[in-house]
C-alpha cells in the first residue's frame, strides 16, 4: 500500500509497541528491556553518524586557522573565534548571497504554485477539448529531465538578455508538472456537490478557486510549497551556469563555492559560511515536518 | 461579448513550433570567419589622435587579483584616475584567471565585455582566436609608444607571430619555498637550497628521513614547461607555436623523461606526497609546510606575499625561497615568463580602445611598476622598476623577493625561454598532470607516461585545431 | 423535440446559444489558466530537448562568437565512440550503484530503527532526516575538509592514500557516492518511515500470529508490502544520482574530474557546454542521458506492475 498524503513522522505505530502484550514473564520482560536498549543504542549511534559532520563543521568554524590543520583534530572548540562568522558574512558576502537566494527561491516558488495551481484548476474542474492530450503533454515533461534541455536554455536566455539576472535564474523553472498533478489530484478530492452547490450560488470559477477550492487543499499547497522551495534552494548547476561574478545574482550555493575557493587559509570562515547557508534549513525542517514528509512522499500516490 | 471558438490545436501548433524555431533558428552566431589579420598594423583605431578627439571616457577593466594584490591595484588606479581626466577606470574584480576566461568567453555571446581584460597566460593563443582582441601593436605604433626597457623576455611570451599582441602585467616564476630551519635540523645547509632536479630528490628523502617532512609535490603542469624552457626546449612545434600555429606537442624528450623520472622518485622513496591544483586541497603543500608535514615545495612566487603571511604564524617555520631547481646541472635555458597580461579588447569603441591602452601605458610605467611589485611580489617589468628605491629596499630586506626576477632576467633569449602559445593549452595541461598521476597509482614508467602525455595532447592539439580551421 | 413540433421554440434556441457560449467560455478559460504553464515547458522543456538533435550535427569553435559547420552524424558517432564517454559512462554507472542501493538501505534501517512510539524518538527523526535540508554545496564543503589530507580527520583515522581521497583515481569516485548517500539519507529515510507507517496493521498482525518472526517477518512481509515504497524510492533515488553534479564540481573541478574517474555523464555535459563551449558534443551527451534515464524509467515502471501487483494479492 503507498504512502498516503497524510503520512507523518510522529504517528506511532500499532504494532509492537511497547505494553502491547499481554504481560510477560520476568526474563521476557527483561528481554524485551535489553531489546529497548539495544534500539536506543543503535538510534544513537545512527543519529551521531549522521549529525557528526554538521557538528564538525561547526566546531572547525569555531578553530583558529592554525589549530585546524593541527593533528590529531581537535572535537571541541574550546576557545572559540566567532570572528569567522564575521568574516564569511562580511567579506564572504553571504549576506548577499542569502539575499539573492532568497529572492531566486521566492520567485520560483511562488511562480510554481501559481502556474500549478492554475493548470490544475482546469484539469480538474473544467472541460475542454484536448483535454487529454494537454494531460499527456504535461506528463511528458516528467520525462525530460532539465539537465537534457541546459544546452540550449543557456543559449535562449543569454540571448533574450536575461544572463545573470532573477529573470534567468528563475523564469525556466516557473512551471512544474509535478506540481500541476500534485494539485490536480488534490482538486479531485474535493466533492462534486460542492462544487455544484458553489455554481448554483453563481460562484464563477475563479471566486469558486480562490474562496472554496484553495482553502480546501492548503496542506498540498504547503506540501508543493516546501518541494518548491527545497528544489529552487538547493539549485547548483543553473546558477553557476547563469550567474557572473559580481554578487547582483549569485545564489548561496555558487557563493559557498566561491569562499571555498577564496578562502585558502581560512577554512574556519567557509565552515562558517557553511553554517551560516545551512541554519534557515534546519529551523524550516523542525517547523515545516509535516509539511515537508507530505511533500516528499505525496509523488508515490499516482 | 462573443466568445471566440478555441478550436485550436495546442499541442500541435506548441509541438511544431518548436521544432520550426529548432529547424530554422542557427547555432549560433552570425559573424563571419574573418581572414587572419593582415601583417599591416592598423595605428588609427587604437591612437593617440583618437584618444584626443573624444570625450571623456569611462572603461571597464576585468581583473583577477587576490586581495592584498587586487588593493595594490586599486591604488594604482586611483592614482590614474585622480592624475587626468580623460579616462576613468573601473575595476571588475573576479574571482580567478580562469574565472575571467570563462566569463570573457561567455561576453562574446552575451555582449558583457570589458574594455580591458586582464588574461592569463596559458590563454594567449585562445585569446587570439576569439579574434576579439586588439593586438597591442596597434596601439603601439598609434601612440607612438617605446617599450623601453620592458624585460624583453616578458615581452617576448606575449608577442606570436612577431605581433606583440598584449602588454605583460602581473608576471611571476615558479620558485623553491623551503623551511630553513627543517633543514638545519635534518643536517643541510639551510643557506644551499637544492639548484637540481637530482638535488631535490636527495635533500627531500634526508628530510623526511630526519623526520622534518619531505616534498610537496603539488602536480603543476606549468613545471614541465618550465624545465623544457630552462633546457632551451621547445615544449610544442613551430617556434613553440610562436611561427605559425602550433600542431604537435614536442616535451617527449630526455628533459622530460629526467623530469617524470625524478618526480616518480621523490613519490616513490615516501619522501613526497602530492595535492593538484584545483579542487579542496589546492593549498596542501603550502599548508603542509606550516604544519610540519613538507620541509620545501615548489609554488609560484606570486603566492609569496600570502604564503609570508601564512607561515608566519607558524614558530617551526623560517621560510627560504629559491630559484626552481633545474634538470640541467648548468641550465642552457631560462625560465618561461609567467602570470598574467593586459589585452584590449577590439569590440569597444575606438576611444575607449585608446582609452584602455593609455591606462595599460600607466601600469607598466616606470613608477607603477615599483609600487606594484613591491605591493605584490609580482617580478617589476622594467629594469629602471627594478632600480628604484622601493624595490632596491624591498629587496635588501626581504631578499626572497627577488628571485623570480633574477630567473627571468638570467639566460638566453629563444622561442624556447619565451614560453609555449597554445589554444588548448587547459586540457593539454590536464592530459600532463593525468601522466604525472597515472606513475603514481598505475606505476606507469615514467618514459611511458611522458610519451602518453605527449600522444593525448597531439590529439588534442589537432582537434582544437580542426574546430577552429573550419 | 417531437416531429409535430415544427416551429423549434424561440425559447431553445437562446439556450443553446447560451449553452454553447458558456462552454466555449469554459475552453477559453481552460486555455487561458494552462497557458503560462505551456508558456515555460515550450519554451524551456520541449525547444530545447528537440535542438539537441539538431545541435548535435554541428562542430562548433573553441569559443563562442564563431561560426559553426554542419558535420551531420560524424560528431555524434565520433563522441559516442570516444574513450572519455565510456569512461564517463562507467563512471555514471557505478556512482548510481553506490549511492542508491546504500542510501536506500540506509534509509530503511533507520526508518525500521525508528519506527516506535519510544521516549525522544522525534528527536531521532528530526535528526535522521535533516540531510534533507543540507545543500549539496553545504555537504561539499563539509566533507571535503573532513577529507583533506592536511586538515581533515583521515589523517588521524590512519587513512592516507596518495594521493589524497579527492585525487585517487580509485577512491575519488567512492568518496563523492559516499557524500550523496549522506545527502540522500534524510529523503531516503522519510520515504522509508512513511512507507512503513502506511503498512496495514492488520496484515503484520496476523503474520505475527502466525508464528513469523524476526527474519521471516522481515524478509516475507514487511518487504514484500513495502515494494512500492522501494520502488518510489528507487525512482527517487536514481533521478538523484544521475542529477549529481554540485559535489563533483566543488571537491574535483572540470580539470581533475577525467584523471579521477568521476567525470560522470551529467558532468561530462557541463564540460562540453560551459568549459569546452561546444553545445553540439553536449547535445548529443544530453541525448544519451535522457535515452538512459527514459530507458530506466520504463523498465522500473514495468517491474512495477507486476511485483505490485503480486505484492497485492
Amino acid at each position: 500500500m503507498p504512502p498516503t498524503e497524510s503520512a507523518t513522522l510522529d504517528r506511532p505505530t500499532g504494532a509492537g509497541q511497547p505494553g502491547s502484550a499481554t504481560p510477560a514473564p520476568t526474563p521476557h520482560r527483561r528481554r524485551r528491556r535489553a531489546r529497548l536498549f539495544l534500539r536506543y543504542v543503535l538510534l544513537s549511534v545512527g543519529a551521531v553518524v549522521i549529525l557528526f559532520p554538521l557538528y564538525m563543521a561547526v566546531v572547525n568554524s569555531l578553530l583558529a586557522p592554525s589549530q585546524i590543520a593541527h593533528q590529531p583534530p581537535p572535537f571541541f572548540p574550546f576557545n572559540p573565534q566567532w570572528g569567522s562568522y564575521r568574516k564569511a558574512w562580511t567579506e564572504g558576502d553571504l549576506g548577499i548571497y542569502l539575499r539573492n537566494s532568497a529572492i531566486q527561491t521566492s520567485v520560483i516558488v511562488a511562480g510554481q504554485l501559481a502556474t500549478s495551481i492554475l493548470a490544475a484548476y482546469a484539469f480538474a474542474f473544467l472541460d475542454f477539448p484536448f483535454k487529454r492530450t494537454l494531460f499527456i503533454v504535461f506528463l511528458a515533461t516528467l520525462m525530460i529531465p532539465f539537465e537534457v534541455t541546459i544546452a540550449t536554455n543557456l543559449a535562449t536566455v543569454s540571448s533574450l538578455g536575461w544572463f545573470n539576472t532573477f529573470a534567468g535564474l528563475t523564469i525556466p523553472f516557473l512551471a512544474t508538472g509535478f506540481g500541476t498533478f500534485l494539485l490536480r489530484q488534490a482538486f479531485l478530492q474535493i466533492p462534486r456537490d460542492l462544487r455544484e452547490a458553489a455554481q448554483l450560488d453563481g460562484y464563477g470559477n475563479m471566486r469558486f478557486l480562490w474562496f472554496v477550492a484553495l482553502p480546501l487543499v492548503r496542506p498540498a499547497l504547503a506540501a508543493l510549497g516546501v518541494f518548491s522551495f527545497l528544489g529552487a534552494w538547493n539549485q547548483y548547476l543553473w546558477p553557476l551556469l547563469v550567474t557572473g561574478n559580481d554578487n547582483s545574482v549569485r545564489t548561496v550555493q555558487i557563493g559557498l563555492k566561491q569562499l571555498l575557493n577564496t578562502q585558502l587559509d581560512q577554512i574556519n570562515v567557509s565552515l562558517a559560511g557553511t553554517v551560516i547557508a545551512v541554519i534557515p534549513l534546519l529551523i524550516i525542517l523542525v517547523v515545516f515536518q509535516k509539511q515537508l514528509v507530505r511533500s516528499l512522499t505525496s509523488g508515490a500516490v499516482k | 461579448m462573443r466568445p471566440q471558438r478555441f478550436r485550436v490545436a495546442v499541442v500541435a501548433p506548441l509541438g511544431a513550433l518548436a521544432l520550426v524555431l529548432a529547424a530554422c533558428s542557427s547555432s549560433t552566431g552570425s559573424s563571419s570567419t574573418t581572414a587572419a589579420p593582415a601583417a599591416a598594423t592598423d595605428s588609427k583605431t587604437c591612437s593617440s589622435a583618437s584618444l584626443a578627439a573624444s570625450a571623456p571616457v569611462t572603461i571597464n577593466f576585468w581583473e583577477s587579483m587576490p586581495r592584498a594584490n587586487g588593493q595594490t591595484l586599486q591604488t594604482l588606479t586611483d592614482q590614474f584616475n585622480s592624475s587626468q581626466s580623460k579616462v576613468h577606470v573601473n575595476l571588475v574584480v573576479q574571482t580567478s584567471y580562469n574565472d575571467t576566461w570563462q566569463k570573457y568567453q561567455a561576453g562574446l555571446t552575451n555582449g558583457e565585455l570589458p574594455d580591458v581584460v586582464q588574461l592569463q597566460d596559458t590563454d594567449t593563443q585562445g585569446a587570439i582566436d576569439t579574434q576579439s582582441i586588439q593586438p597591442a601593436q596597434n596601439c603601439i605604433a598609434g601612440f607612438n609608444y617605446s617599450v623601453g626597457d620592458l624585460l624583453p623576455r616578458a615581452l617576448a611570451y606575449w608577442n606570436v607571430g612577431s605581433v606583440q599582441q598584449a602588454m605583460p602585467f602581473a608576471v611571476s616564476g615558479p620558485v623553491l619555498f623551503y623551511n630553513k630551519l627543517a633543514f638545519q635540523k635534518a643536517g643541510l645547509d639551510p643557506n644551499a637550497p637544492p639548484s637540481t632536479m637530482t638535488q631535490l630528490v636527495t635533500d627531500a628523502k634526508t628530510l623526511k628521513t630526519a623526520g622534518q617532512g619531505g616534498m610537496g609535490l603539488k602536480l603543476d603542469p606549468w613545471y614541465l614547461e618550465t624545465e623544457q624552457a630552462s633546457a632551451n626546449q621547445l615544449f610544442v612545434n613551430n617556434g613553440n607555436g610562436r611561427t605559425t600555429r602550433a600542431t604537435k606537442a614536442v616535451f617527449d624528450n630526455s628533459i622530460g623523461t629526467q623530469f617524470f623520472t625524478d618526480l616518480k622518485q621523490m613519490v616513490s622513496d615516501g619522501s613526497a606526497t602530492t595535492n593538484s591544483t584545483g579542487g579542496a586541497d589546492v593549498y596542501d603543500n603550502l599548508l603542509g609546510v606550516g604544519s610540519g608535514k613538507y620541509s620545501m615545495t615548489i609554488d609560484t612566487s606570486a603566492a609569496l606575499g600570502t604564503v609570508q603571511q601564512l607561515l608566519s604564524q607558524y614558530p617551526n617555520v623560517q621560510l627560504g625561497v629559491a630559484p626552481l631547481p633545474t634538470v640541467q646541472t648548468t641550465p642552457t635555458g631560462g625560465v618561461q615568463p609567467a602570470g598574467s597580461a593586459l589585452w584590449v579588447v577590439k569590440k569597444s569603441s575606438p576611444a575607449k580602445q585608446s582609452a584602455a591602452w593609455q591606462y595599460i601605458a600607466f601600469l607598466d610605467s616606470t613608477a607603477s611598476q615599483a609600487t606594484w611589485s613591491a605591493g605584490t611580489g609580482y617580478v617589476p617589468l622594467r629594469t629602471s622598476s627594478a632600480q628604484s628605491s622601493t624595490i632596491q629596499s624591498l629587496w635588501s630586506t626581504s631578499p626572497q623577493f627577488k628571485v623570480a626576477y633574477t630567473q627571468l632576467t638570467s639566460g638566453v633569449q629563444s622561442q624556447a625561454t619565451a614560453g609555449a602559445v597554445l589554444g588548448p593549452f587547459d586540457v593539454v595541461r590536464t592530459a600532463i598532470v593525468n601522466a604525472e598521476n597515472s606513475m603514481f597509482t598505475s606505476s606507469v614508467a615514467p618514459a611511458a607516461a611522458l610519451s602518453r602525455a605527449q600522444t593525448a595532447s597531439d590529439g588534442l592539439i589537432a582537434t582544437y585545431n580542426q574546430r577552429i580551421g573550419g | 423535440m417531437t416531429t409535430t413540433d415544427l416551429a423549434v421554440p424561440d425559447e431553445s434556441a437562446p439556450v443553446r446559444r447560451h449553452a454553447l457560449s458558456r462552454r466555449h467560455r469554459e475552453w477559453g478559460l481552460a486555455y487561458l489558466l494552462l497557458l503560462p504553464a505551456l508558456l515555460v515547458f515550450g519554451v524551456f522543456t520541449f525547444y530545447p530537448f528537440l535542438k539537441n538533435f539538431k545541435l548535435a550535427l554541428y562542430q562548433n569553435p573553441p569559443y563562442p562568437g564563431l561560426p559553426s559547420h554542419y558535420v551531420g552524424l560524424s560528431q555524434v558517432g565520433s563522441v559516442l565512440s570516444s574513450t572519455s564517454f565510456h569512461q564517463s559512462l562507467v563512471s555514471t554507472f557505478f556512482y548510481v550503484l553506490m549511492v542508491v542501493p546504500v542510501g536506500l538501505l540506509g534509509g530503511l534501517l533507520l526508518a525500521i530503527a525508528a519506527h516506535k512510539a519510544i521516549r525522544g524518538m522525534s528527536m531521532f527523526r528530526t535528526a535522521f532526516s535533516s540531510t534533507v535540508v543540507s545543500s549539496v554545496a553545504v555537504a561539499a564543503v563539509v566533507f571535503g575538509t573532513l577529507m583533506d589530507p592536511v586538515v581533515g580527520l583521515l589523517p588521524w583515522l590512519g587513512i592516507d592514500p596518495h594521493p589524497a581521497i579527492l585525487q585517487n583515481p580509485t577512491w575519488a569516485l567512492p568518496a563523492v557516492s559516499l557524500i550523496a548517500v549522506w545527502q540522500f539519507l534524510g529523503l531516503s529515510f522519510i520515504i522509508m518511515t512513511a512507507g512503513l507507517q502506511s503498512l496495514p496493521d492488520e496484515i503484520l498482525e496476523a503474520a505475527r500470529l502466525d508464528g513469523a518472526g524476526g527474519w521471516t517477518m522481515f524478509w516475507r512481509v514487511t518487504v514484500p508490502l513495502l515494494s512500492p515504497t522501494l520502488f518510489f524510492g528507487l525512482v527517487v533515488g536514481t533521478i538523484y544520482a544521475f542529477q549529481s553534479f554540485g559535489q563533483i564540481d566543488i571537491l574535483i573541478g572540470p580539470q581533475n574530474s577525467g584523471f579521477t574517474h568521476t567525470n560522470v555523464l551529467l558532468y561530462y555535459v557541463y564540460q562540453a557546454l560551459s568549459i569546452q563551449h561546444d553545445p553540439g558534443v553536449a547535445a548529443v551527451l544530453s541525448i544519451v542521458l535522457f535515452i538512459i534515464l527514459l530507458v530506466f524509467t520504463l523498465a522500473q515502471m514495468r517491474y512495477l506492475e507486476r511485483r505490485v501487483t503480486y505484492a497485492a494479492n
